[in-house]
């Protein structure tokens, strides 16, 4: 059953040597509890992948398998081609950064920094060398003889990560490590954490429930939901071609409408909804008359129909506006009592200062438009 | 006016609350003064008015060899007691703090039962059980059956502050490469510090106090307190007086002692959860 989801792909050919994880078939129940339901996920060396997810779709249980916190009931876990399913944790060398950063408070940050090194013999100097490298690589040489109690939460994080890296492992756990950081730190430290992922050239495993985070930094998103893989694809995959219901709806400023096809020609095909007929693009998967189908338009595609081509529209009442930055974000509800998100650049709208309760027809281009179909039964 | 007059009465109202408190502490505190000013009295009738200066109670109690014995035995066995207490209950607080397992309901409940016990009933029961494997009336058996009078308070302190630690932090160590082992040394051990150090000063207080179930057990080497007790028996004079200046002046010791490292422990505490 769950072997016929269409959309788990496992697109990656390449052989197992050129790949820093590979999860295969990871199932774990508790008890009748599903909470990672058949796995299959491959990390390319250096790759930096995003698992995104809401909070209990199995994205943290997942990591923690990783790292060796939490047993599989089935599956393999393999660390650059070798099973390390049955290793116990502290023998696997795959740190993690933790959400709460989980450093220990009785030492300073030279001392949290070289943890990993002083649990085996380690030449000393080449400890204090390797604890500078990674001071320098987080700019934390200042900072090496702090309490953690006087560290702030950017400086906290820098340490865990400092403290992670310095085992040289060849992959990096981050279970949702921004969370705890103001947000104006937050978007700074995904630019760093890229460049850092880029220097080092390790793979980055990456949890988070923030699409923003997944899609600026990662090379691969993978979607979860329910403990299920949804879809795996590069953030414009993921953006502009969700693959299931839940991806549409979890990801983006997504409108979704339900309908049915009425018309099949090489080019498009017809659906009609309840706000009118509605144009998609013929792609590869088959569709059959009065099937029915869920229409996605993504916010940002959409115009109000004066500034734009008219190929797909509907119509709706303007019922409120929030100004982001320099995008403007439309709330509109169609005769149906549907609501309707649509998302401009502001320059594009200052010309057209549309009052509230205004009726306006939104249009889109039929390439624009994603098919997807009948929501399965399992789903949400 | 009338905000005048509040402030009068307020005025009134906290000079009562000052007055009351120092009747309070006067009352209690007061015997303790007697008893430590009447052990310099040169009179044997601990009664004003005052004849004199003298430390010849001290130099009676030094002379006489029996308490001095005692506070030896006391001296080796408190100390030594708390100290097993502590390790027991740091390794029973840990169990029972991180591991899910069969009985573990009625072992903590187990753990608490020696505090629950009147220490009458232990000591004889104690007594009882040690003459059985002959090792009544030493100073081991004093060890023994402080030893488990000790525990609970142990293992409560140092579950106090075990359940503060987060759990990341131990899980973080294994995940660097510690083994469960390192972890607990050098993660656990570092965190728990603060409780071990306040659990071996209760212990010890508690053990250096302890009257009853010594009483039954020590036999020809007697602690402080039993000592004490029989030499009363006897001698009904100030050189009392003097042993309970020395007792109280111990006592304040280590009290204080507690306090420099438990306030710290608090406030640290305080100061954590307002960071977070």
């Amino acid at each position: 059953m769950v072997l016929s989801q269409p959309h788990t792909q496992l697109s990656e050919t390449n052989p197992a040597s050129s790949h820093d994880l590979e999860l295969v078939d990871i199932c774990k129940y508790y008890g009748p509890l599903m909470v990672l339901d058949q796995i299959n996920l491959n990390v390319k060396a250096g790759e930096f992948v995003a698992i995104m997810g809401p909070s209990g779709c199995g994205k943290t249980t997942l990591l923690r398998v990783i790292a060796g916190l939490e047993g599989v009931s089935q599956g393999h876990v393999l660390l650059r081609g070798q099973d390390i399913t049955g290793l116990p944790v502290n023998k696997r060398n795959t740190p993690l950064v933790w959400q709460s950063f989980a450093l220990f408070p009785h030492l300073n940050v030279r001392q949290n920094i070289a943890f990993g090194l002083t649990l085996t013999r380690h030449i000393k100097a080449e400890v204090q060398q390797r604890v500078q490298e990674a001071a320098v690589m987080l700019n934390l040489e200042p900072l090496l003889d702090r309490r953690i109690s006087q560290l702030s939460g950017g400086q906290k994080q820098r340490v865990a990560i400092a403290r992670a890296l310095v085992t040289k492992p060849n992959i990096l756990l981050l279970d949702e490590p921004m969370s705890a950081l103001d947000p104006h730190l937050r978007i700074r430290m995904q630019g760093e954490l890229k460049r850092l992922q880029q220097a080092l050239s390790i793979s980055f495993f990456y949890v988070t429930h923030n699409q923003n985070e997944a899609f600026s930094m990662a090379d691969k998103v993978v979607v979860m939901n329910q403990g299920r893989i949804e879809q795996i694809g590069t953030p414009s995959d993921i953006y502009n071609a969700p693959a299931t219901h839940f991806v549409a709806e979890f990801v983006g400023n997504n409108n979704l409408f339900e309908g049915e096809v009425v018309e099949i020609n090489n080019q498009t095909i017809q659906i009609r909804c309840a706000q009118g007929l509605i144009q998609a693009p013929y792609r590869d998967r088959p569709h059959q008359i009065g099937e029915r189908v869920t229409v996605v338009v993504p916010a940002d595609r959409m115009v109000i129909a004066s500034t734009g081509p008219i190929e797909n529209s509907i119509q709706a009442t303007l019922r409120a506006r929030e100004f982001i930055g320099s995008q403007v974000i439309y709330y509109l509800e169609t005769s149906t009592g549907q609501e309707i998100k649509l998302i401009q650049q502001q320059s594009l709208n200052e010309s057209l200062n549309v009052p509230i309760n205004a009726d306006l027809q939104l249009s889109w281009k039929v390439e624009s438009t994603i098919l997807l179909g009948e929501r399965s039964v399992d789903a949400p | 006016m009338a905000i005048q007059k509040k402030q009068g009465s307020d005025r009134l109202l906290a000079l009562a609350g000052w007055a009351y408190l120092l009747l309070g502490f006067g009352f209690l505190l007061l015997p303790i003064f007697a008893l430590v000013l009447f052990s310099f009295e040169d009179s044997r009738l601990p009664t004003l008015p005052w004849t004199g200066w003298t430390l010849k109670w001290y130099n009676f109690l030094l002379s006489d060899g029996r308490l001095l014995e005692a506070l030896k035995n006391s001296l080796i066995v408190s100390p030594l007691a708390a100290a097993a207490a502590t390790v027991i209950g740091f390794f029973a607080a840990y169990a029972l703090n991180r591991f899910e397992f069969w009985g573990k309901k009625f072992l903590s409940i187990l753990l608490i039962v020696p505090i629950l016990i009147p220490p009458l009933i232990m000591g004889v029961a104690f007594l009882g059980l040690l003459s059985r494997v002959n090792l009544q009336g030493q100073l081991l058996s004093v060890f023994l059956t402080h030893v488990v009078i000790l525990i609970p308070t142990a293992i409560a302190l140092i579950t106090i502050r075990l359940a503060q630690m987060p759990s990341d932090i131990e899980q973080a160590a294994w995940n660097l490469g510690a083994s469960e082992w390192q972890a607990l040394f050098r993660v656990v051990l570092p965190w728990s510090i603060p409780g071990i150090a306040g659990a071996w000063l209760l212990s010890f207080t508690f053990s250096f106090d302890e009257f009853v179930i010594a009483w039954f057990v020590s036999g020809f080497q007697p602690t402080l307190p039993v000592a004490i007790y029989s030499f009363m028996a006897f001698n009904l004079d100030p050189s009392l007086n003097a042993i309970g200046t020395i007792i109280f002046a111990l006592s304040i010791l280590l009290l204080v002692g507690v306090e420099l490292l438990l306030i710290p422990l608090l406030l640290e505490n305080r100061s954590n959860s307002k960071q977070a």
